[in-house]
């Protein structure tokens, strides 16, 4: 029996090559890592742009040279555009989009999550909600207009609309997959009602409310230079808008670099917001 | 003591015609017992242990706890589930305290309470942990701790330890036969395997499906052998213990060919 249970000693001092490393094989895009072929194409879309615009291949006033985009930011920055200093525009972009997403998540969290519990809240609502969230801002546009004038309320409100709709339908889906164990074990626990919604329905909800404010922040930008249409003197969509009708094309490529990168700080203050408030997402 | 007096459920299909899921269920629990619902799946042993929890109504029949009538979900029924339940965004500590809580505990107070009952369940040191950050046994252990916290007068597990190695399994009972020695609990418990009713149970229920009933009962005291010699092998591996292992292997066989025949 004794000679079954020899095996060679796990530290021998003898240099062994080191062993090939295996993984289950992986289908689709498993772990391989993607960000150096995102920078390259940019890199490449970039060097694409230097390349059309250095041959005249189209006409100058259709694309500006990258230096020349350069140039405006830095001009932009000095002089202002339309009576208004670069900061100011931005500044006011920024405190309509933060605005609206704020009341569009103060509204949109407790009607959705009301909404995914009570059948009267769900029954009432969601006649208006499924209505009108499906319409492109731009069509109710001149109603906002026509109501509300041409002030911030307007603007405010439309996008509060097109916001409060992915917050508020993601909380509904928050609510619907909370596992009726958790709520069971919580019951048994003694909880209350009151209890049991803050204590287990709102974080529960959580991921999915985030995942909904990700979404509402990124259409809020959409809707932003259609906001900015109504009558403004200020906001990077104004800017857009205006510089276009003077085809001032470097103005509108500044424009839009502005809002891209904007959009994406919002984007990953959220992402690391839901790191910190919700690490366990998809893990258990 | 827990009186289970002829409980009957029926549910709905989906056409709607009533599915007789418990047929007159009737036994108690005295005080420090441990009884094991056995049985296969579709016997009627969950919904039972549903109704007790207070999860679901009786269609027919009571359930009385120490006099009172179960009605809706209590602190004095902890329950442990198959799939531990623990909320995923709390610390293992306050997940285990999260009853005393809802309480009204103050924060010191149950955080206390909820670190003796982790060094209870051996998880002392694990504390700070999230959930998703423990194996399913550890996760297992703090669903037990968490059901213990609110000190309820009864014990009901929902094959607690179903998805778990064979070995994590046994020290998971062995842990939980200690914990009821020591507390006095009384315990009503849910599994598939015979093996774990017979070693468990100081009273075993073997269930049948369609319609879900009671169709032999056992009164056992291996529990409380290995409780006093902490020997579990040579429980496990007596001529007694394997007699009766067969018997109810029988019992469960003959209800499955009654069925097929029918």
């Amino acid at each position: 029996m004794s000679d079954l249970v020899q095996t060679t000693p796990v530290s021998s001092a003898v240099q062994r090559p080191r062993p090939k490393l295996v993984k289950m094989v992986s289908f689709g895009l498993g772990e391989k890592p993607t960000v150096a072929i995102s920078v390259a194409t940019g890199l490449a879309v970039a060097a694409l742009w230097w390349l059309v615009a250095e041959l005249d291949l189209v006409p100058n006033l259709f694309l500006p040279r990258p230096g020349e985009v350069l140039t405006q930011v830095g001009m932009l920055y000095y002089d202002g555009y339309a009576g208004a200093s670069l900061s100011e525009h931005i500044f006011a972009s920024l405190f309509r989009i933060v605005l609206a997403a704020s009341i569009a998540i103060a509204a949109g969290i407790p009607l959705g999550l009301l909404m995914g519990l009570n059948r009267w809240a769900k029954g009432i609502l969601d006649t208006p909600i499924e209505f009108y969230w499906p319409l492109p801002p731009l069509s109710y546009l001149p109603l906002m207009i026509i109501w509300l004038g041409i002030g911030e309320t307007s603007k405010i409100t439309l996008l509060v609309l097109a916001m409060f709709a992915p917050v508020c339908l993601s909380a509904q889906a928050g609510v619907r997959s909370l596992p009726i164990e958790r709520v069971n074990a919580a019951r048994s626990l003694g909880a209350r009602p009151l209890e049991l919604f803050i204590d287990i329905v709102l974080p529960s909800a959580l991921p999915e409310i985030l995942t909904g404010v990700r979404i509402a922040v990124g259409i809020g930008w959409g809707t932003l230079v259609a906001a900015e249409l109504i009558a403004s003197t200020r906001g990077i969509g104004f800017m857009i808008m205006s510089a276009a009708q003077f085809l001032a094309t470097d103005v509108v490529f500044v424009g839009i670099g502005i809002i891209a990168i904007c959009a994406f700080a919002f984007s990953a203050a959220i992402r690391f917001i839901e790191a910190v408030l919700v690490p366990w997402k998809g893990k258990l | 003591m827990l009186k289970v007096d002829h409980a009957s459920v029926f549910f709905a299909a989906r056409d709607g015609r009533p599915v007789h899921a418990l047929d007159r269920v009737s036994f108690e629990i005295p005080e420090s017992g441990f009884v094991v619902a056995l049985g296969a799946s579709g016997c009627g042993k969950s919904t039972l242990l549903n109704a007790i929890a207070g999860f679901l109504p009786l269609s027919d029949g009571a359930i009385i706890l120490d006099g009172r009538p179960v009605r809706g979900p209590g602190a004095d029924r902890g329950v442990v589930f198959q799939k531990d339940a623990l909320l995923p965004w709390e610390t293992v500590i306050d997940n285990v305290a999260l009853g005393l809580k809802f309480a009204g505990v103050s924060k010191s107070e149950r955080r206390a309470r909820a670190h003796e009952l982790l060094r209870l369940v051996g998880l002392g040191e694990f504390a700070k942990a999230l959930p998703y950050e423990l194996s399913g046994g550890m996760r297992q252990r703090v669903g037990i701790a968490r059901a213990l916290a609110t000190e309820p007068d009864i014990l009901l597990m929902d094959e607690p330890f179903g998805a778990l190695d064979s070995l994590t399994r046994e020290q998971m009972q062995e842990l939980l036969i200690s914990i009821w020695d020591r507390t006095a609990k009384r315990i009503f418990f849910i599994t598939h395997s015979i093996e774990e009713a017979l070693f468990l149970g100081t009273q075993v229920l073997v269930m049948s499906p369609r319609p879900g009933r009671v169709v032999a009962r056992f009164d056992l005291d291996f529990v409380r052998r290995f409780a006093a010699t902490g020997d579990a092998r040579s429980i496990k591996s007596s001529p007694e213990f394997a007699s009766l292992r067969e018997e109810i292997r029988a019992i469960l066989h003959s209800a499955e060919d009654l069925r097929s025949a029918a």
